[in-house]
């Protein structure tokens, strides 16, 4: 042998050792990377957000300007203040420089503003000192410029939605405008005297096609309690009032000028104030601020379940400030709620999930606030006129422990529930990102179809394994075993398909059958022990009773598919179904557990069988011969030796069946009904965790929070499926030590 | 003796037999079911008319028949087609309301291009400027015009493969020109001057195909045929929509077998039409191999290397432990999870990454920050490098340890001992892995849905332009058109019969695999395994 030769092949085996040594090592990596992928995926939603500070600078201001309102563009570049002379004032915030203002149209000269109104997107209700209400709207837009390389600039403009002259009860306290979608114009005007007057001006069509404006105009009673604070949803319908004694008020402005009194409670026992309400984005919850710093949100709940009548009702709970609330604005892109304290601190916090999100104005008490419309910007005014600009950083601000996995209050719902709801047409909508009612599904569709495949699959492995022909044992192991690779969808499609309306139509059979057959096994055995005195006939027993027990289950099922008509026609009106809904309450989906059980039940037979079996079979063949030999039947033998030995196996080969069942997503997917349901009864679908995956994870937008909450999904179906496959494996191993052999 | 009998546990025996029954009988049930369903879907049913008693007529195929529901007798399901005629194409009909039933030997079943089949009767054939034998009778001319149009046909598909390559042709222009523009291409230059001038070039061609195309549609569409249904009400039917023509009820055995025979050829090179409820499974098909074969790609090596490691290389002790069971988690993670990873890793992770270095030009759209074939592939070698690994450990362990050590005897290095005497040793047991993670890939659906799968791909991702292979593409598969069709068709009960021809297909081809997989194995187990008792 040539020295060169045995060099490379030296050379070779080093070589291979390395590449081998590496791409095993990468193998396992890559268990821990997936998971760590998937689960730093997920991390974010937990994130606690942050505040950074883009900018602080005095206001450019003139001395004697007094300033009302603060607002800000999305991209923190520019802001404005209004001042008391109703001029919008421009800055820029990275030099902290004035830019332009732009003075709102006076309704007469040298007016000031008395009292100004802050709602919708950049909207400001000016109450001006003649009484006159105007409603003024500022609107920035990315500005691009071709002719400078296209640059990106924000250009602003204000416009005028509407004015509202002056009433004739002389200036009021404060004064609220709102310009509905459909052209009616609402103003609500709180007076020196307590009073609450609703001017509306309804706009209709008449039979010419003309526009006709009408005006309606009434005085609420408000039972002589004193108003301290007020607010009123965008469209101009639903108004909302907080008294001096804890009593709230809600009125509906639905019919012009038939105001009608909704509520009246008294929200606060110990009848503190209420200092400041403000209704949430959508305008379904309201906000309320109370003298002792406390901030709870309120909707309308059914007073009883079938009633129509609802009742504002305490819902959430935010984290308390330590005086009294002056001020409360909601965030225009999420539930989240701003709220000031007089000691001018103000707090992020979000409604549903109840967090406390990030404080403001540790430095220096703030006097004026806003949040921008994308909700990632915030601008506060110290009383010593400087301005902080903070950028936040606040992905997920509606996921906490308690929204994934608790019961939450949510808006329009009679009570605290789990639900899994996680987009709607409108973007005001409040997402129910609960991960309960999956995990229950998931549970409930492995244990149905545990319940099914576990004896099947055992007591089959059973008697293949030790009572069987070893010949028809070689054949049949492989059929088990290639069942196993019968493609999921499959198996999916003809349980939805023809499994499903088979069983609806035919419900009484099936549930006869699981009667029938039992009892028709029994009858079977006892003629048996008649039969087997007969020489050619006790050849059965050795090993072919599989076989010949086959007629007889056919002629179970046949009889129950026959009989089963006739007992739904005798016990249940004929109809199982309508009975099952009238008698029990339960109602029936076509696409149900009992579908489930039987598609993901054959689904998982196959694994169970296999280990099961495999596991059965290795037990020493020297235990079998000695029990036998003892004297032992072949079931005394089974059940006192061989089961004992191989229960690790057995039972490692149901963890393995168990993950299965509970990662399986197809069938799921086809053959239920996909509804995130909280129910045990058999009869109702479900909705798990991984066919929820597949059906979501396609319109999740990238990084979002239903994409990031799938990912959390993710991890806990695969730590689900981690430890059960550890403990069999695990089990197995050892398994394999003790007999040697595998 | 009685009491013995209960005693020694008999009964038992019996128990766990019928249990064994019942799996058997559920499969043999399952398959028997597919079977029946999918086999008989391309056999030329007969063509029934029924007279109503409310005096109309109807002409259709028999589907089933059940008992009436709260009620005597028995119901029957007709698929009566004409679509575009009466909305539906299935109807049930109560038995005591028929008449009279037979089966005329002139009813015709046409398949269309669109609006699903037509039941009727030819009445004549209007296509002035076709050659047709004068004096025969109208079904012979039918077939004579049929003929003659699809030859025109496959004139007109030379033309649409033009476009298609001009337009793909046009596509990579206006990309180049992308790329041109982002890379800061002055564009007086002669090179970017000289793509437009091309551009411009390509679309007056461009044009003058389309004028083409179009000029033949209308040629094609002048030549009809006037049909009517079972109540005389006439239609029109271009030619060129008739995709099939044939009269069921004079069809003798040996003209059905051969029709049998060209709907299975259709079925297998045809392309779907009607939203993929009808014609063929080619693109499915294709998408699956490709997709098996890419993802072997990746998990054989990977599998076997990693196995070969686990074997012979690792020190048995902690570390090899914990490596198994990390496998077998492997194996046993869900795979949708597999798929929510290849979303997050490679098609978000690496494919947008690509996207940014290679194709900056082309954002937002994205090339390969998007699902598709490889990341589908590679998503599915994950998930099947674990059966790899364990059926390559297991081949590995069952060579016994005398051969190992006479090689290693007689001078070879380990490496040549595993590449000249191990491996060829567990050549089957390897195989058997190969083949598993082929059918385990073949069957998988969950993963696929959201790493790339489609309903209808507009290309295959291997075709004549370069670069040939498009790993970018998306593609279609057969497990997922069954999902497809089966739950997203607009027209489930349509939809059924292609549904179960699909199923049928896909359990054949995956039964197929594994048994071979299986056969291999057992045979492998023989020659090592030394007898036990």
């Amino acid at each position: 042998m040539s020295k060169k030769f045995s060099r490379r092949a030296r050379r070779n085996d080093t070589l291979a050792k390395v590449v081998i040594s590496c791409g095993g090592i990468l193998v396992i990596f890559s268990v821990i990377f997936i998971l760590a992928l998937i689960a730093g995926t997920a991390l974010p939603l937990f994130q606690s957000p942050r505040a950074d500070i883009v900018a602080s600078f005095p206001l450019p201001q003139q001395p004697q300007q007094e300033v009302l309102e603060l607002g800000v563009d999305d991209y923190l570049e520019s802001g404005f203040f209004i001042d008391r002379g109703g001029v919008f004032n421009f800055f820029e915030i990275r030099h902290g420089k004035a830019t332009d203002q732009y003075p709102a149209p006076q309704p007469a000269p040298d007016s000031k503003l008395h009292a100004i109104d802050r709602y919708g997107r950049m909207q400001f209700g000016l109450l001006w000192q003649d009484g006159t209400l105007t409603l003024e709207k500022v609107i920035f837009q990315s500005f691009f410029d071709e002719a400078n390389e296209n640059q990106r600039s924000i250009v602003h403009r204000v416009t005028r939605e509407t004015t509202f002259p002056p009433g004739d009860f002389g200036l009021p306290l404060r004064s609220l405008g709102r310009l509905g979608e459909d052209g009616r114009r609402t103003r609500i005007d709180l007076l020196e005297n307590g009073q609450l007057v609703v001017t509306q001006f309804a706009v209709s069509e008449n039979f010419l096609g003309e526009v006709e404006a009408e005006r309606f105009s009434e005085t609420l009673d408000t039972a002589e309690q004193q108003i301290t604070a007020l607010t009123v949803n965008r469209q101009g319908t639903e108004l909302y009032a907080g008294t001096a004694t804890g009593t709230l008020l809600r009125w509906s402005l639905e019919e012009p000028g038939e105001a009608v009194l909704r509520d009246e409670l008294t929200a606060f026992d110990d009848q503190r104030p209420i200092t400041a309400l403000g209704l949430v984005f959508g305008d379904y919850s309201l906000a309320v601020g109370d003298a002792q710093g406390e901030v709870s949100t309120w909707f309308p709940v059914r007073i009883a379940k079938n009633s129509a009548r609802k009742v504002l009702r305490r819902i959430h709970d935010l984290t308390p400030h330590a005086n009294a609330i002056t001020d409360i604005q909601p965030s225009l892109r999420d539930k989240s709620l701003l709220t000031l304290g007089r000691n001018g601190m103000l707090n992020l916090d979000h409604m549903t999930s109840e967090r406390h999100l990030l404080s403001f104005g540790e430095r220096a008490p703030l006097t004026h606030y806003t949040i921008n419309t994308r909700g990632d910007g915030v601008v506060g005014l110290t009383a010593n006129n400087t301005t902080w600009v903070w950028k936040l950083d606040n992905p997920h601000p509606e996921v906490s422990w308690k929204t994934l996995f608790g019961k939450v209050w949510y808006e329009g719902y009679d009570a605290p529930e789990y639900a899994w709801q996680s987009s709607s047409a409108s973007d005001d909508f409040e997402p129910k990102l609960s991960l309960t009612p999956l995990i229950f599904g998931t549970l409930k569709g492995t244990f149905y179809a545990m319940i099914f495949a576990i004896p099947l699959a055992l007591c089959g492995a059973i008697y293949t394994s030790q009572f069987c022909r070893p010949r028809l044992r070689q054949t049949i192991k492989p059929a088990i075993e290639i069942m196993a690779a019968i493609p999921t969808v499959i198996i999916g499609f003809l349980a939805a398909l023809w499994l499903a309306p088979l069983i609806e139509s035919s419900l009484g059979a099936v549930f006869l059958s699981f009667l029938f057959v039992p009892a028709g096994l029994m009858i079977a055995i006892i003629i048996w022990q008649q039969l087997r005195r007969h020489k050619p006939l006790k050849q059965i027993e050795n090993g072919f009773e599989f076989l010949a027990i086959v007629p007889v289950l056919l002629l179970t099922f046949a009889v129950a598919a026959t009989l089963g008509p006739l007992a739904e026609k005798l016990l249940f009106a004929g109809d199982l179904r309508q009975w099952l809904f009238q008698e029990m309450g339960t109602r029936y989906d076509p696409r149900n557990c009992l579908v489930i059980a039987f598609g993901m039940g054959f689904a998982v037979i196959p694994i169970i069988f296999t280990i099961a079996e495999d596991s059965l079979s290795n037990v020493p063949p020297a235990l079998k011969a000695a029990s036998l030999a003892c004297g032992a039947s072949r079931w005394q033998t089974v059940w006192r030796v061989i089961l004992p030995s191989a229960s690790p196996g057995i039972f490692a080969g149901t963890m393995i069946g168990f993950g299965r069942a509970v990662g399986e997503t197809m069938i799921v997917l086809m053959a239920t009904g996909n509804t995130a349901i909280m129910e045990l009864s058999i009869f109702n679908g479900m909705r798990p965790l991984s066919s929820n995956i597949a059906v979501e994870i396609p319109e999740a937008p990238f990084g979002g929070t239903l994409y990031r909450t799938l990912f959390l999904s993710a991890v806990i179906l695969f730590l689900m499926t981690f430890v059960v496959n550890t403990v069999a494996e695990v089990i197995r191993q050892r398994l394999r030590k003790k007999y040697g052999r595998f | 003796m009685r009491r013995n009998y209960w005693k020694i546990g008999e009964p038992w025996v019996w128990a766990t037999g019928a249990a064994l029954s019942v799996t058997l009988l559920i499969a043999v049930t399952l398959i028997a079911v597919i079977m029946v369903n999918g086999l008989g879907v391309f056999w030329p049913g007969k063509l029934q008319q029924l007279e109503l008693k409310d005096g109309s007529k109807l002409l259709g195929e028999l589907i089933q028949s059940e008992p009436v529901h709260r009620g005597e007798g028995l119901r029957r399901q007709y698929k009566i087609a004409n679509r575009d005629l009466y909305g539906l194409d299935f109807r049930w009909i109560d038995e005591t309301e028929i008449l009279r039933a037979d089966h005329p030997a002139a009813a015709i079943v046409l398949e269309r291009e669109e609006n699903g089949d037509f039941f009727g009767f030819l009445d004549a054939v209007q296509a002035s400027g076709l050659e047709l034998p004068a004096g025969a009778a109208p079904y012979a001319q039918l077939h004579a015009a049929l003929d003659q149009v699809s030859v025109m046909k496959a004139a007109g598909h030379a033309t649409d493969q033009q476009l298609s390559t001009a337009s793909y042709r046009l596509e990579q222009l206006r990309r180049d020109q992308l790329k041109a523009e982002y890379q800061g291409v002055d564009p007086r230059s002669s090179s970017y001057q000289e793509l437009l001038h091309e551009q411009e070039r390509l679309k007056v061609d461009f044009e003058h195909l389309m004028k083409q195309q179009r000029k033949e549609q209308t040629n094609l569409r002048q030549y009809q045929a006037t049909f009517s249904d079972a109540n005389g009400r006439t239609s029109n039917i271009v030619l060129a929509d008739i995709v099939q023509a044939y009269r069921p009820n004079q069809l003798a055995w040996h003209q059905q077998v051969i029709f049998y025979a060209a709907k299975l050829k259709e079925l297998i090179v045809g392309e779907p039409r009607e939203s993929n409820t009808e014609g063929g499974l080619f693109p499915a098909i294709f998408g699956t191999i490709m997709l098996i074969f890419t993802m072997s790609l990746f998990s054989f090596p990977l599998g076997v290397i990693a196995a070969i490691y686990l074997r012979e290389y690792a020190r048995e002790g902690v570390v090899v432990r914990v490596v198994r069971i990390a496998v077998n988690n492997l194996a046993g993670i869900p795979s949708i999870v597999y798929g929510i990873f290849g979303l997050g890793f490679f098609v978000y992770g690496i494919g947008s990454n690509i996207d940014k270095l290679f194709f900056p030009e082309l954002l937002p759209t994205p090339t390969f920050g998007t699902g598709g074939i490889l990341w589908a592939s590679l998503t599915l070698a994950l998930l099947t490098v674990p059966v790899v690994i364990v059926a390559t450990e297991e081949a590995l362990g069952a060579i016994p340890r005398e051969f190992r050590e006479g090689s290693l005897a007689l001078g070879a290095t380990r490496f040549q001992t595993l590449l000249r005497i191990l491996l060829p040793m567990a050549s089957p047991g390897i195989m058997t892995g190969l083949i598993l993670a082929m059918a385990r890939a073949a069957g998988e659906v969950a993963p696929l849905m959201i790493t790339g799968v489609v309903k209808l791909a507009p290309a295959l991702p291997i075709d004549g332009n370069f670069p040939f292979f498009h790993l970018d593409r998306k593609f279609m598969h057969l497990g997922f058109h069954i999902f497809d069709i089966g739950f997203q068709s607009p027209n489930v009960e349509a939809a059924k019969p292609m549904v179960f021809v699909t199923t049928l297909l896909l359990v054949l081809i995956v039964l197929a695999m594994s048994s071979l997989a299986i056969r291999l194995r057992n045979r492998m187990k023989k020659r090592y395994t030394f007898s036990t008792f």
